[in-house]
């Protein structure tokens, strides 16, 4: 099989797109595949506390692009997950330390050897985001049901088609039901109305996913937790597996049981 | 029970508000029409209707309106006169 290069991406900062590239990239490691997750937030690094690897970072990836080290050098090797690697951003560069063409090479490399690349891109729509998307042959698109989010989402998706990134998925993230419910928020109906891209998965609103980052443990390592179900779900997804999106909503039973009885 | 009658008294829901409101700021959005070139669309709709009519040129209106599967231009203005013969382009 040959590997797959993601992108996630949203435009607006903050919607979640390095929780996201933490999860999925942990849950299809778990699937037993090799996955590289690359943080292309460079300036900005992030995805090392996240995955709870930050003390391990020697190399980066503009070291491996400059030369200054093997491509193996600079692969930090997950807790857990022996066939789980991150090469993290260049905290001290900037955004124009690397070139999208070089971003295609580096992906391309690695590819010979993983079957998911995972990018984590920056917020933005300039240089970064350029870099990030070069190698990358689907995008996965971020947002949240707000108004400011989507936006942002619709811009990168005409972005992406654009620069003829044309496999695009869309997750919702911070879904909030109880919201949802009093008809103060968009549902995900509306929002793939709006977007008109594939729906990749929703994943709840959940404070597990501060208590995951505090101590830098992806929450598909938890069982039982909602949105960890979800990010699974995602992965699944991602592997060509068919799950109903209404799974998704883990506490959508419970919850409608508890609705009933109170109402 | 009680919930359904607040609801009904309320507000119209703020995620539907949401929904709509972003149906319109993304067909401009993906139009790609910024102020300017609407008003220099209008500004050359209301240069040919000239040619053929008088016509009330602060009354002019031009939006851009989201159907659900349509984009439609509307227009309005109103009109003083008609002229017998258009008036020639560049005088
Ligand atoms: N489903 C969620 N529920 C609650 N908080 C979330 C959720 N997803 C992300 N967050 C929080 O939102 C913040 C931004 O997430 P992050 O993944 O860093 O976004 P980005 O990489 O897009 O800037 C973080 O504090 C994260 O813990
Ligand atoms: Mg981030």
């Amino acid at each position: 099989m040959a590997g797959k290069s993601i992108v996630v991406t949203s435009g607006k900062g903050g919607v979640g797109k390095t929780t996201t590239v933490a999860n999925i990239g942990t849950a299809l490691a778990k699937k037993g595949f090799r996955v590289v997750l690359v943080d292309a937030d460079i300036g900005l690094r992030n995805l090392d506390v996240v995955m709870g690897v930050e003390n391990r970072i020697v190399y980066n990836v503009v070291d491996i692009i400059e030369g200054n080290c093997r491509m193996e050098q600079a692969m930090i090797r997950d807790r857990k997950l022996t066939n789980l690697y991150l090469i993290p951003a260049a905290q001290t560069r900037e955004k124009d330390a690397v070139n999208p063409e070089q971003m295609k090479d580096l992906c391309a490399q690695l590819l010979e050897s993983f079957d998911y690349v995972i990018m984590d891109c920056p917020a933005g729509i300039e240089r970064g985001f350029k870099n990030a998307i070069a190698g990358a042959d689907t995008a996965i698109v971020v947002t949240t049901p707000e108004v400011s989010a989507i936006r942002d989402a619709d811009r990168v998706i005409g972005l992406l088609e654009s620069n003829l990134l044309t496999n695009i998925h869309l997750i919702v993230n911070r879904m909030n039901y109880r919201m949802l419910r009093k008809g103060d928020q968009m549902s995900t109906e509306d929002i793939v109305g709006l977007l008109s891209v594939p729906l990749l998965g929703v994943v709840p609103e959940s404070e597990e996913v501060l208590v995951s980052t505090n101590r830098g443990v992806p929450l598909v390592h938890n069982r039982g937790s909602h949105a960890g179900t979800a990010f699974q779900n995602i992965a699944a997804r991602l592997d060509g597996e068919n799950i109903p999106i209404e799974s998704d909503n883990h506490a959508g039973l419970m919850g409608k049981i508890k609705r009933f009885i109170w109402s | 029970m009680f919930r359904a009658i607040q609801r009904f008294f309320r507000e119209r829901n703020s995620g539907k508000v949401a929904h709509q409101r972003m149906q319109v700021v993304l067909m401009h959005d993906r139009l790609d029409i910024t102020p300017d070139v609407m008003e220099a669309l209008k500004n050359d709709i209301l240069g040919v209707l000239s040619r053929y009519m008088d016509i009330d040129q602060e009354s002019m209106s031009v939006d851009l309106e989201q159907g659900k599967d349509y984009t439609a231009l509307i227009s309005n203005v109103h009109i003083k006169r008609v002229y017998r013969r258009p008036m020639t382009a560049n005088p």
